[in-house]
């Protein structure tokens, strides 16, 4: 463990015995690593689920004291094409790697960001450095990654953590750190974070700077305030037949708190249920949904989509739909 | 008053690495490659138009005593004049300073037309005795890359707002032009981190009194588009020739079009209308992605005809129409959370995320670095520490 007092590192597993949940994916990657060779390896799933971390206890476990000599961590979502990407890796792979072990390890995070021009062009690079470089690539869905790299790697599928594994996690925290906690907030804990460990961790961190008691209601709190506000607002004015207050507050709350169009999507996508409309609309409104939210991720422009949704939730407060 | 006729821009060009502001990064990168050369024989600054680029160049090589061997776009973009001009050059030793720099400006000027250009480079490259610094707006274009592959590369980055704004004032004062806050503020804004635009428009518009500089320019550029808005909204037929009227584009028309297509419809047509125009950029995004330029003709339709019919019959009446606003909006949103983005980053580069999550975040975020702890192990700025503390 390590020395940070950003609670997600400073607890984070060092070792595959410390590790909580995923255990049919612990128990053959460890195999894997323990035969001192590893075949390029695919982590699918969702946020907060234990991939990057397994991918530092891999190269951990490999390399020891040196691992940071041999392990290059990219984020394909952060860097700026898949030329940058691939600079990086040919500067990483130049040198060689330790004795006893003949390869490095690259991890490249989110390979789901990447066109399918930029993945075809990842493939090539992967095969260039395949003797000198093992890649260990992470995404949510392994449906948005080309088959020809699918099949050059082993793909290990992660599980949204349970609500057992939270709770431990939870334990192991609030023990170390000296927290009281009543005993239904590891419990709220794992419902705000839906699985999600670092969200756990932080929204624990977050609680605990205010105070070490910390109940149910405090969590519920400041996950609450986390969350983007607003939404509910646009589509109220929306459902009002106020389109252009409605647009003025979706771009306002975009802006604010600095969140993307496909991840508002999806916020709308949940709060369509709570509003008053019939069911038939409800249903019409989440198939226009749906369109827009593929329409974003083909590369048309966010906010143009988004109007064009918040206009089928003007007529939809009118009881008609389009 | 302004009597000579040098531009601002040479004029207030930077001579020293302490008059390049908003630069650091870069300028440390070029020290420490002068210092290793020959380590790399030549250095790309890339970035967008007006960061500083050119200056950052000239500065070096005053900054070192360094005879300056200049080459322009226009200079030599073929091999055989490669050869006369910048091999010699590249060859030979300096004769009256220390040494030579040769400084090669918008590389990624040379075209397909200019044939072996850049084989020649790379051979000018292999044999030159001097640091040879090169400046180009995209890097990563293809044929580059085996420039690329040879070259140290530094970004410069598009200057923030108040930077430009306090790079004007600073050159207003010595000019001995006199106006407010707020003037300088629009020229900042107008320039969208470009200082040459910005250092442009201040000596254009230093003494119009009754122009005031207008954030949305297009505005008085191009009347058109307010009757081509007119026809479209009000009238009904279809117009494949509508647009031909204007100088704006296609992507710029839709921008119009999307902000004012509430001023106009409601309801049904307001639904149809913008379901015309999501499909128009349906076309627009297949067009940049496959670079199938057939597909304009859709965008174009959809954006017309689509527009115009999504109404039943012919509106009456007066609209104000207006400008877009929202690119304005999200740029001057990016300058005010450029603080959040740089702590979200380093944020993000410690715990082995990605900045998008850590943006997501961030309201959590801002409680846990409450910790003076993690503040020093992030190595936050002043500013940083400042925009958290807010």
């Amino acid at each position: 463990m390590s020395q940070s007092d950003i609670w997600t590192e400073k607890y984070r597993p060092g070792k595959f015995e410390e590790v909580v949940g995923q255990h049919e994916i612990i128990k053959r990657v460890s195999s894997l690593v323990q035969a001192l060779n590893i075949p390029h390896m695919m982590f699918a799933g969702p946020a907060g689920t234990g991939k990057s971390t397994l991918a530092l206890v891999v190269v951990k476990a490999l390399f020891g004291e040196k691992w940071k000599d041999n392990y290059l961590e990219l984020n394909a979502s952060d860097e700026r094409g898949i030329d940058v990407v691939r600079q990086k890796v040919k500067d990483f792979a130049r040198t060689k790697a330790l004795e006893n072990i003949p390869f490095k390890v690259i991890f490249l995070d989110e390979a789901d960001a990447l066109t399918r021009e930029a993945q075809q062009a990842l493939r090539r690079t992967m095969e260039n450095y395949t003797h000198t470089c093992r890649f260990i690539l992470s995404c949510n869905y392994s449906s948005n990654i080309i088959d020809p790299i699918q099949s050059r790697c082993v793909v290990f599928r992660f599980r949204l953590l349970e609500k057992k594994d939270i709770v431990e996690i939870v334990k192991r925290i609030s023990e170390r750190e000296k927290l009281k906690l009543t005993p239904d907030a590891a419990e709220t804990l794992y419902e705000v974070s839906e699985g999600d460990c670092r969200r756990a961790i932080n929204l624990i961190q977050a609680t605990a700077s205010i105070s070490p008691d910390i109940n149910s209601e405090m969590i519920n709190m400041i996950a609450a305030s986390a969350k983007p506000a607003g939404v509910r607002v646009v589509l109220d004015y929306a459902l009002a037949g106020d389109f252009i207050n409605a647009r003025d507050k979706l771009l306002e709350v975009m802006l604010k708190d600095s969140i993307s169009g496909t991840d508002l999507i999806k916020i709308i996508q949940k709060e369509i249920w709570n509003l008053q409309i019939e069911p038939e609309i409800k249903v019409r409104l989440t198939e226009k949904t749906g369109e827009a939210e593929f329409r974003m991720t083909e590369g048309s422009d966010e906010f143009v989509q988004l109007q064009a949704l918040l206009a089928s939730f003007v007529l939809a407060g009118q009881g008609k739909s389009t | 008053m302004i009597h000579s006729n040098i531009n601002f821009v040479e004029k207030y060009r930077a001579l020293a690495y302490q008059d390049i502001l908003g630069q650091d990064k870069a300028i440390e990168e070029v020290r420490q490659f002068l210092r290793e050369f020959p380590k790399k024989k030549a250095l790309i600054l890339y970035g967008p138009a007006g960061t500083g680029k050119t200056s950052l160049a000239l500065a070096a090589a005053h900054e070192n005593n360094l005879e300056i061997m200049e080459l322009n776009s226009s200079d030599l973009r073929n091999r055989a004049k490669l050869e006369v001009v910048l091999k010699p050059a590249a060859e030979q030793m300096s004769l009256f300073k220390r040494g030579k720099i040769i400084i090669m400006d918008e590389v990624d000027g040379v075209t397909g037309t200019d044939i072996g250009g850049i084989p020649e480079l790379l051979r000018v490259l292999e044999v030159t005795k001097h640091p040879l610094i090169m400046t180009c707006n995209d890097v990563w274009q293809s044929k580059l890359a085996p420039v690329r592959k040879i070259c140290k590369l530094v970004e410069m980055r598009a200057l923030p707002l108040q930077t430009i704004q306090k790079l004007i004032e600073r050159v207003a004062q010595q000019e001995g032009i006199i106006r407010d806050a707020r003037f300088y503020q629009q020229l900042a804004i107008k320039s969208q981190g470009d200082l040459r635009a910005a250092l442009n428009d201040l000596h254009s518009y230093a003494h119009v009194e009754s122009l005031p500089v207008d954030t949305h320019e297009k505005r008085d550029v191009d009347e058109n588009i307010f009757n081509i808005l007119r026809v479209l909204f009000k009238e009904r037929q279809d117009f494949l020739s509508l647009f031909d009227n204007t100088q704006l584009s296609l992507d710029e028309i839709l921008l119009w079009i999307e902000e004012n297509i509430p001023r106009e419809y409601k309801n049904e047509s307001l639904a149809k209308a913008y379901q015309a125009l999501g499909k128009a950029d349906v076309f627009r995004g297949r067009i940049y992605k496959k670079q199938s330029w057939r597909f304009l003709l859709y965008q174009n339709i959809f954006q017309s005809a689509g527009i115009s019919y999504a109404k039943t019959s012919p509106l009456p009446g007066f609209t104000k129409y207006e400008a877009p606003k929202r690119i304005l909006k999200i740029w001057m949103n990016n300058q005010r959370i450029e603080k959040k983005k740089t702590i979200a980053k380093k944020y993000a580069h410690l715990v082995h995320c990605s900045t998008r999550r850590a943006l997501n975040d961030f309201p959590l975020l801002k409680l846990i670095l409450k910790n003076e702890a993690i503040k020093k192990q992030m190595k936050l700025s002043e500013e940083e520490v400042q925009y958290l503390a807010q």
